[in-house]
């Protein structure tokens, strides 16, 4: 099987996998108890107002002319209105997008500079200082609870020293490349470092635990590798041994670690739930939880669709990377 | 006469694990000719490997080599270093052991290549077999473009390389020449449409193409000495032979010696011109090939000998050698002969360990060395140890 085949191919599985996704939202309100009625309708509406307004969301039409209608809908983009503020479900949804994407990316970066270096040194000076304090770091970021950290780093950072705001989003990150773009190199950059500013402390709360995590499997990844007998076998050729650790023995540790790190950004789409609480980070997390306390059924499930598809295309890239990696998997 | 390439002295090395010290090697002494097949041969455990792996210096912990020279003949690297390390210079040769971390790495390549027993699991299975070939080239290429040999030998790799070569895959460490040159060395040790096949990975070729490929490998750095350990036994019977043969023409053509571990005395008797014999670490005999096979001395010897099925006059049972290979652990191997308590011939004189002694050799110029007490003297059945058993005679 070529490589193209193989994208196609899972291509079409994630095709598949969002279908699944999205039928399963749509059931979601038929399995939940109580009508979306209840959050739209006063509460002292008549029994002609609730059935009109049942007609109006085309709730009494037939479960499966529902669910075409559903399909149909979303298939031109259209996601429904929100109950609560009558605003486009996809413009809300698209407009929490960036700035969850923001913070999985960020969080990731930090992660992935930090960890695989860190794995690396730990796994070739085992048992030697500089191991055992990766170690002991990994252990602590991978117990330590997001939310306790962030307010930690608030109350530290933010309110003590004074060095970060405390919480909100100033600015997009696209959007302050556009003030860069229109009202030139200095509120350009002011707007840049506010952006950096704000999303710093939540990216280092959020990429704490991600970076502890990636750091054990790098090392225990590399620690096996090196193991190995072609390891040795490639020593017995002579070559050096920064590239008998980089090329040959990191790369192959790579692959695990590139799975669960699609797999760790995936879970960031979904919105860091609580880290976006701490920090007032209006992201998805904040709007999925606010949709859920008041029945926001149209916002509920644009924000599910939406992170379904993140999920299933960061993993569709994982794939790809992993095929590039681990020739034996396209064979396979 | 020959000269030696190699002079291996009093080599040991120990592994020092939590159930105590193990011995896997013990004082082992032997030579390697000029553009000779010198054999080792033993059970599993004999510590043949181990003496390959301390040859390279590729012994990984807990093993350490704890005592021994490894003597290699470069006059080159004689006269560079006869100033620096004046003990690890003597003559034309130098030992290897004494010389610097970086020269020692240096000579993997171009003094001693290796051929290891499973070839799948010898090559990355992620690049491409070509690649691996290249690489092996490239290390000597640079070596050659720096004139400070004995230097760092190529420039350093690190993740900033790794993440270059992944982004730009044209921007590899290796370059087209290197490239080049493993296709012709696929081609030279007989693999098909070698342009193809240097683009593929190791999971797409037979175990068989696969050692074919690792011989490539070894003849990238041009090696004075070849190490094969094991080569043909993760092979099947038919593909061995091909191996085998290959082995032996390579070796004359590029006048190579070649250092050969197996277990099989089959493939001694057919590859090697001398032959030594290892039992729980220690070479027990060695000799020319007719001295060891024709006229052994050491029981052990003679018991391997006995336990190989003879085509042309078959014994109606094979004769195994009684009991296992001893523990090699220190605390249990005690001070007498390590083959007393499954020789047929121990006597009271075996209760203390012996150096070599020469035995009766029929070429002129070439040592026949056992370690045992038969060399000098008869066997005597009254000084028989008990629960010794006395051989049979069975001339049937």
């Amino acid at each position: 099987m070529s490589y193209g085949r193989f994208l196609l191919k899972r291509g079409f599985q994630g095709i598949l996998v969002v279908w699944g996704v999205v039928s399963i939202v749509f059931m979601l309100r038929f399995i939940t108890p109580g009508s979306p009625v209840d959050a739209v309708a006063p509460l002292d509406a008549s029994a002609e107002l609730r059935q009109r307004i049942a007609e109006e969301l085309g709730l009494n039409q037939p479960l499966y002319v529902q669910y075409l209608d559903y399909l149909w809908a979303l298939l031109h983009g259209d996601m429904g209105y929100s109950y609560i503020s009558g605003i486009e479900a996809s413009q809300m949804v698209f407009t929490k997008l960036p700035a969850t994407v923001e913070l999985a990316v960020a969080s990731s970066l930090v992660a992935i500079t930090l960890s695989i270096p860190l794995g690396v040194i730990s796994a070739t000076r085992r048992h030697q200082p500089a191991d055992y304090a990766a170690t002991t770091f990994s252990l602590v970021g991978i117990s330590t609870p997001n939310f306790w950290l962030g307010i930690m780093l608030v109350l530290l950072l933010s309110v003590e020293f004074g060095l970060f705001p405390t919480s909100g989003r100033a600015y997009g990150f696209i959007e302050a490349f556009r003030i860069l773009a229109a009202q030139g190199v200095s509120p350009g950059l002011d707007a840049l470092w506010q952006w950096l500013r704000h999303i710093f402390l939540p990216a280092v709360t959020l990429g704490t635990y991600f970076t502890a995590l990636i750091t054990r499997l790098t090392r225990s990844g590399m620690l096996e590798e090196l193991g190995q007998s072609y390891v040795q076998a490639t020593r017995a050729k002579g070559l050096p041994e920064s590239l008998i650790r980089y090329k040959h023995a990191l790369r192959n540790t790579l692959i695990p670690v590139i799975t669960v790190l699609g797999l760790q950004l995936g879970t960031l789409i979904g919105g860091a739930v609580i880290t976006e609480a701490v920090f007032s980070w209006p992201g998805l997390g904040t709007t999925l939880i606010n949709a859920i306390n008041v029945r926001d059924w149209p916002i509920l499930q644009a924000t599910l669709v939406v992170i379904g598809c993140g999920f299933v295309l960061v993993n569709l890239v994982v794939d790809a990377v992993y095929a590039y990696l681990d020739p034996q998997v396209v064979a396979e | 006469m020959a000269d030696e390439i190699l002079k291996v002295r009093n080599l040991t090395t120990r592994f020092f694990t939590e159930e105590g010290q193990v011995n896997a090697v013990e004082g082992v002494d032997f030579d390697v000719r000029d553009g000779e097949v010198f054999g080792i041969v033993g059970e599993s455990g004999s510590g043949k490997s181990v003496t390959a792996l301390s040859l390279i210096d590729l012994v990984e912990t807990p093993g350490r080599i704890t005592e021994g020279e490894v003597w290699y003949r470069d006059a080159e690297l004689a006269d560079e270093h006869r100033d620096s390390h004046p003990e690890a210079v003597d003559g034309d040769y130098v030992d290897v052991r004494q010389l610097p971390e970086t020269t020692r790495r240096w000579l993997r390549g171009p003094a001693f290549a290796t051929i290891f027993q499973d070839p799948m699991s010898s090559l990355n299975p992620t690049i491409p077999v070509g690649e691996q070939i290249a690489e092996a080239v490239e290390v000597q290429r640079r070596a050659r473009a720096n004139p400070r040999r004995t230097r760092s030998r190529t420039q350093g790799y690190g993740l900033g390389r790794l993440l270059i070569d992944s982004v730009i895959p044209s921007r590899n460490y290796v370059s087209d020449e290197s490239h080049e040159r493993a296709v012709e060395l696929l081609d030279r040790v007989g693999i098909p449409d070698p342009e193809q096949r240097a683009e593929e990975y190791p999971h797409e070729f037979s175990g068989g193409m696969l050692q074919r490929a690792m011989v490539a490998q070894a003849l990238a750095g041009e090696p004075d000495v070849l190490i094969a350990d094991e080569p043909t036994t993760a092979l099947d019977v038919t593909i061995q032979a091909q191996i085998l043969n290959l082995l032996t023409e390579l070796q004359e053509e590029e006048d190579m010696s070649v250092v050969l571990i197996t277990h099989n005395l089959g493939v001694i008797a057919r590859m090697c011109q001398r032959v030594g014999v290892m039992y729980a670490g220690e070479v027990v005999e060695r000799g020319s090939l007719e001295d060891v096979f024709e006229n052994p001395v050491h029981p052990y010897t003679e018991g391997l000998l006995g336990s190989i099925p003879d085509l042309e006059d078959p014994a109606p049972r094979l004769s195994p050698i009684e009991g296992n290979v001893p523990s090699l652990l220190d605390s249990e191997m005690g001070e007498k002969c390590y083959f007393a308590d499954r020789c047929p011939k121990a006597m009271e004189s075996c209760l203390h360990r012996i150096d070599e002694r020469d035995a009766p050799s029929t070429l002129d110029g070439v040592d026949h060395k056992v370690r045992c007490v038969l060399a000098d003297r008869e066997y005597d059945e009254s000084e028989a140890l008990d629960g010794a058993t006395a051989p049979e005679v069975t001339d049937d």
